[in-house]
């Protein structure tokens, strides 16, 4: 009976809880951009669905997929950390950098495509938001590989234990955000027609 | 049979099963799937996603509700505004 009684307490937050007011205010600012873009497309069908096709569906899908794989190898590292297992919680998140600079590398492919191609932001709306959207996210990308950058360095020099792996949480949060943001931004953009 | 299907979820089956998703909605776009049906399924396609990422990859199984609610509450919210604008625009 007393067992019945009993309750759980919540889990704490993984990692510092700065980082989650951090990553709070930025999914509201990419929910602002999001629906702002939903509207702006409900008032420029014709402009948006035309445009739309002119986006490279292959290089989303495949970006979905380096992100998605970026963000499991994170998971791994946090994973090893708390076992103690400074070697493979760095490997890991080497693993998860090389994906987070293929992303890059081929959005950057993207972007050089269609400057080339004389585009800009006020070619139409449906190139402005875009390009913001797209480029606003890819800055988060590059500030999240800083973060697992720093956190790798770190773990290097012995920072970070099984008892003390709270910076790894805190940015392993932050990466699975930049992941999050673009689980919507990619069907958003490139594919809901 | 329950026991065996939460043998199977683990971080590995899971992050195998959002690249498959991610290939599905590829896939529903390389057809030009199109029309509010299509819609529903690439947001739900999505809100499975989020869901893995925020509850086995941020770990936020098991915390407070309120950290909870923020977070679903984001997902969810993004993926339903989208749905209810793309029912009145069409």
């Amino acid at each position: 009976m007393t067992k019945i009684l009993e309750l759980e307490e919540p889990k704490l937050l993984p990692g510092d809880l700065a980082i989650w007011f951090f990553i709070f205010m930025e999914l509201l600012v990419f929910a602002i951009a999001f629906i702002a873009y939903t509207i702006t497309r409900a008032q420029n069908l014709e402009q948006f669905n035309e445009f739309q096709l002119t986006l490279n569906q292959e290089f989303g899908a495949i970006n979905t997929i380096l992100l998605i794989t970026s963000s499991y190898f994170v998971i791994r590292a946090v994973h090893a950390i708390k076992l103690d297992n400074v070697k493979a919680c760095i490997n890991n998140l080497n693993i998860a950098l090389g994906f987070g600079a293929g992303f890059l590398l081929l959005k950057s492919f993207e972007y050089y495509d269609k400057f080339s191609a004389g585009i800009t932001l006020s070619t139409n709306t449906f190139y402005m938001f875009y390009l913001s959207l797209t480029l606003f996210h890819f800055l988060h990308v590059i500030l999240g590989m800083i973060i697992l950058g720093a956190i790798a360095f770190k773990a290097k020099r012995g920072n970070y234990s099984a008892v003390n792996h709270f910076g790894v949480e805190s940015g392993a949060s932050y990466w699975h955000m930049v992941d999050l943001v673009w689980i919507i931004l990619f069907p958003l953009v490139y594919i809901i027609r | 049979m329950k026991n065996f299907i939460q043998n199977k979820i683990n971080i590995h089956t899971l992050w195998l099963l959002m690249i498959a998703l991610t290939l599905l909605s590829y896939a529903m776009g390389k057809f030009g799937f199109s029309g509010l049906i299509s819609v529903l399924i690439l947001l739900l396609t999505a809100v499975i996603k989020g869901t893995i990422i925020i509850r086995d990859f941020m770990e936020l199984r098991g915390v407070s509700l309120l950290w909870r609610v923020i977070m679903y509450g984001w997902l969810w919210s993004v993926s339903l505004s989208i749905a209810i604008i793309y029912l009145f625009s069409t």
